[in-house]
């Protein structure tokens, strides 16, 4: 029994001895094969993984009004983000990631497939600017996605929310349409502004990205710098803009829809420029958001999106009325002194047209004329010219074409021609001379920007100068923090007679002093302490039997009011047009508006201007606000 | 005292002492940084622990703990069943007793309980005479608890009891040619099935039947990370404490099933030598004990025991480098874990007096 007499128990042990060596040596042999053989390759795999390539996110350039205070700042942002070497191959890992970050999966797999093809450069962001709900929520999926990482980096805060949302604009990813039209320009995951001043000014605000070379752990957090090539953040730059004037006219125009322009008669410097409804671009910062822009926003009945300063084309109602004295002057149909009996109503081409006092205002001058808005005497006037004279007028003297402002999508005001006509409506090519009337007291066809009225009444007040309206003020330079003012095209003269712009003056002046806007005590309040010049509009939006009538009419089919006009009247540095919505007479509603335009500019900006914007966001991760040094 | 120090086996002490040294070096590396840092400190306790065991049952005569096999069977029987209803649930397995806020892991002991008990059994009958009804129920005494294991489910910890059935070839003889040509055909086959005729799907499979949790991180992510620490190790490594994969934290699970590829990474394939080594030298000393034991029930148990290290071996080392599916069976001194590290003991500790016993008589 005893194993140790048993040769065959041993032999047996023996062969179990040779196996263990032999299964030794298998593994010798695999693990020479992995370390020996092929050592270079999975070198190479570890290196791989463990030293990346990143870039470092410049800055975009603050944006800051002509005062120096800040309407753009940058913070510090987290994003979720998949770096370019990172990215997932698998559809069912793509498929699981879109299912935890509540994303659409086929659009999130034809962007990782894009950002494959594209190579290095900016990493895939899924989710950007992360709460602390964000954060917990990416530091879950990590545990599951390891490839995914947290990237820190700048992110735009709008300080005045919706003070000058049309006219900042915001910033997005480049979409893949953009790239399409514009090859070689952008590149992949490229922050650029979507609106507003951010997109126009896209190349002056951009930074040049920078990278470094680092080593990651397995989550992607950075362990060791092997050196770096710094960004280069964008400059910052002053706008023309004042941020108290456009509180003003934020506030002025309250709930209203409506636009303010106000310009600088200097160069054309935009002081002011307010749509309303605005939007806050905060809140178009992140992606997912883009959704509610399209769904509720860009097709809501209000049309927040629009800039109705520079897209909005109104008729000018009376405020057109100058031009076509102009043209009436310059073609010499009348002189300031005919005298234009006015009955309430006047027949032309076998119809009556109505003027806006029923009893008639007698026999008019033209200055008397503008200051009373008396329809009569410009269908008169219209009624002796032709419809291409008006044209060629309001060519001569800018209507026609864009201002040129420095953002993008401005629409050209519509000023109707005999060829216009004809392109317009091929069905009915022929210009009737009763059209011509309508457009006399600016009804009709004619349509104008608020921007590009403010334009023609600057021209009025700085006695025929076109300036080109502009928002850029300037670079901010480094040291100083100070202005370098950027050139700004010079005014282009027009040739305006010096005698028609008297006439003109005096009716503009007589507006406000005895006429149409005096009509409000508010206005006529300021203008007793800053005397200014403008001219009332009533824009008809639709036509009604009687008063009673209008009376009833939902408030969207009521009158646009009108004003248009600048201010001092005897030494004007401000030009301006306001347009309130479907408020009714331009007396009651738009100049009252501008009346608190001129008092902060002429008085109260001079005594206690406002306050510098803040917004009411509040950011996690702000450093503290830093004191802006006044400038 | 001195009696009891003298029943330790010198070739096999000096073995182990230095396995579990460089054992303990991984063990630093691999939790340097981490939340795990002190593992290296709980391990050399377990160590000591173990040690301690070990010297206590090298000192006591094996005939005395082979009595206690059978009832100690039962009660392990009786264990593996409970942990299926009152164990601890940990990632998605129900394998641990929680004792005193250290979790305990029966499958562990009841393996060498197991081998304990077949030996005993096996041993008490003349080879040559021995009935195959007797085999088959030694043969349904491994596989009973192998079974209540893969409830938990545990299919590494159930694979590593089959080694103890290579008793019954020790008893009733194998050819070495058919035993070679076996082997050679179960391993081309394998890997040649695995290489060339499963789909991938199919692969996937498997892998997910081996082992569920391999999901989502992509195939094999956590074996390609530790070939890539293994193959970047090269000839002489990348220093202690300076693998890139381990100390990034890419290698995964490198305190227990990956802890050979930080010392493949860090200590190159010279280490890799030096460890395959000494695990040759440890599994050859307890066949030796088994050549030298007293009577039969020793020389079966210390075979079983050095296949059940030798599964090990195989099994971690093969698969850390890719050479094997993704199974969770852990390295003897390398991975930490006290339940696996006590058993790893009290095995040796047996084996010890068994060799002691031998010399003595």
């Amino acid at each position: 029994m005893d194993p140790r007499q048993r040769p065959l128990l041993r032999r047996r042990l023996g062969a179990f001895k040779a196996m263990t060596w032999s299964l030794v040596a298998l593994l010798v042999l695999i693990y020479a094969w992995l370390q020996l053989v092929r050592h270079g390759e999975f070198k190479q795999l570890a290196m791989q993984q463990a030293v990346k390539v990143r870039p470092i996110p410049a800055p975009r350039g603050l944006v800051l009004d002509r005062n120096g205070q800040r309407l753009v700042d940058n913070r510090r942002a987290l994003h979720l983000v998949i770096q370019r070497e990172d990215l997932p191959a698998r559809p069912e890992v793509v498929a699981s990631l879109a299912e935890a970050l509540v994303l659409d999966p086929a659009a999130l797999a034809r962007k990782i497939a894009s950002y494959r093809q594209a190579g290095k450069g900016r990493p895939l962001v899924l989710k950007e600017n992360l709460d602390e709900a964000g954060i917990a929520l990416a530091e879950r999926v990590r545990a599951r996605f390891p490839f995914l990482s947290v990237e820190v980096a700048p992110r735009r805060v709008y300080l005045g929310d919706e003070l000058a949302g049309h006219v900042l604009g915001y910033v997005g990813e480049v979409d893949e349409e953009l790239m399409k039209a514009r090859p070689g320009v952008f590149r992949l995951g490229e922050t650029i502004g979507k609106e507003g001043f951010e997109a126009s000014g896209n190349d002056k605000l951009k930074g040049v990205d920078g990278q470094k070379r680092i080593l990651v752990d397995q989550l992607g957090t950075e362990v060791a710098n092997f050196g770096q090539m710094d960004a280069t953040a964008g400059r910052s730059l002053f706008l023309t803009l004042d941020a108290g004037l456009q509180k003003v006219a934020e506030d002025a125009l309250g709930e209203e829809a409506g636009a303010v322009v106000v310009l600088d008669l200097r160069d054309g410097g935009v002081l002011a420029m307010y749509s309303s409804p605005s939007y806050d671009p905060n809140l178009f910062l992140n992606r997912l958001s883009q959704d509610m822009v399209d769904r509720y926003l860009a097709n809501s009945q209000t049309r927040p999106m629009v800039n109705r300063a520079i897209q909005g084309i109104y008729a000018p109602g009376s405020t057109f009325k100058l031009l076509v004295a102009i043209a009436a002057l310059e073609k010499g149909v009348v002189t300031p002194q005919t005298a234009i009996y006015c009955a309430g109503k006047k027949n032309f081409y076998g119809r009556d047209f109505r003027c806006d006092k029923p009893t008639g205002h007698g026999s008019l001058s033209m200055v008397q004329a503008i200051a009373q808005s008396c329809d009569v005497y410009f269908y008169e006037l219209a009624s002796r010219l032709d419809i291409d004279d008006i044209y060629a007028t309001a060519e001569k003297y800018g209507l026609t074409e864009r201002t040129g402002i420095d953002l993008p999508q401005e629409k050209r005001s519509r000023i109707p021609s005999r060829d216009w006509k004809r392109r317009t409506y091929p069905r009915d090519p022929k210009w009737y001379g009763g059209e011509t009337i309508s457009v006399g007291i600016g009804q009709g066809a004619v349509g104008v920007t608020p921007l590009a009225l403010a334009r023609f009444y600057a021209l009025l007040a700085t006695r025929g100068e076109l300036v080109t309206p502009h928002l850029f003020y300037g670079f901010r330079d480094d040291q100083s923090n100070g202005l370098v003012p950027a050139p700004v095209p010079s005014p282009r003269g027009t040739h305006l007679d010096p005698r028609i712009w008297s006439v003109l003056n005096e009716g503009l002046s007589e507006v406000v002093q005895s006429g149409t806007a005096a009509a409000n005590p508010f206005v006529r309040e300021i203008a007793n302490q800053i005397p200014f010049s403008g001219k009332t509009g009533t824009a008809q939006v639709a036509t009604f039997v009687d008063k009673a009538h209008y009376a009833r009419q939902a408030k969207f089919l009521k009158d646009h009011a009108l004003f248009a006009g600048f201010a001092p009247r005897d030494n004007p540095q401000i030009a301006f047009a306001v347009v309130v919505e479907n408020a009714g007479f331009g007396s009651t509603s738009a100049a009252p508006v501008a009346a608190k335009l001129v008092k902060y500019w002429c008085v109260d900006r001079l005594i206690h201007p406002l306050p510098p914007p803040r917004g009411k966001m509040v950011d996690p991760f702000a450093p503290a606000p830093q004191a802006e040094s006044p400038e | 005292m001195r009696e009891r120090f003298r029943a330790l086996d010198p070739r096999l002490l000096w073995v182990l002492l230095a396995l579990m040294a460089l054992g303990t070096l991984t063990l630093y590396s691999a939790g340097r940084n981490t939340p795990q840092a002190g593992i290296w400190l709980k391990q050399s306790l377990w160590n000591f622990l173990g040690l301690v065991l070990m010297l206590l049952l090298a000192s006591m005569d094996p005939r005395r703990l082979f009595r206690y096999a059978f009832p100690a069977y039962l009660v392990g029987l009786v264990a593996l069943a409970a942990v299926l209803v009152v164990g601890r649930k940990i990632g998605g397995s129900t394998r641990w007793f929680m004792i005193a806020g250290q979790t305990f892991q029966p499958s562990e002991l009841m393996k060498w309980i197991t081998l304990l008990y077949v030996s005993q059994r096996l041993g008490s009958h003349n080879a040559d005479t021995v009935g195959r009804l007797e085999l088959f129920g030694a043969t349904g005494l491994v596989v009973f608890p192998m079974l209540l294991i893969q409830r938990q489910p545990d299919l590494g910890m159930a694979l590593s009891y089959l080694p103890i059935l290579l008793i019954i070839p020790l008893m009733k003889g194998f050819r070495t040619r058919w035993v070679i040509v076996l082997l050679l055909l179960v391993g081309l086959g394998g890997v040649g099935a695995w290489k060339v005729v499963l789909k991938p799907y199919q692969k996937q499979r498997v892998r997910i039947f081996l082992d569920p949790s391999a999901d989502l991180q992509g195939k094999g992510y956590q074996v390609n990370q530790s070939r890539i620490a293994i193959g970047a190790g090269g000839l002489i490594g990348k220093g202690f404490t300076s693998g890139s994969q381990t100390q990034l934290n890419f290698l995964p699970v490198k305190t227990t099933d990956f802890a050979f590829s930080v010392w493949a990474e860090e200590r190159g394939f010279m280490g890799v030598l030096l460890v395959l080594g000494l695990f040759g030298l440890l599994l050859s000393r307890i066949l030796d004990a088994a050549q030298a034991a007293p009577t039969n029930a020793e020389a079966y148990f210390c075979a079983g025991a050095a296949g059940i290290f030798a599964l090990h071996l195989l099994v971690n080392v093969g698969m850390v480098a890719g050479a094997l599916p993704n199974k969770g069976m852990v390295l003897p001194f390398f991975s930490a874990g006290g339940s696996s590290t006590l058993s790893f003991f009290l095995a040796l500790g047996l084996i010890m007096g068994i060799l002691h016993r031998s010399r003595v008589k």
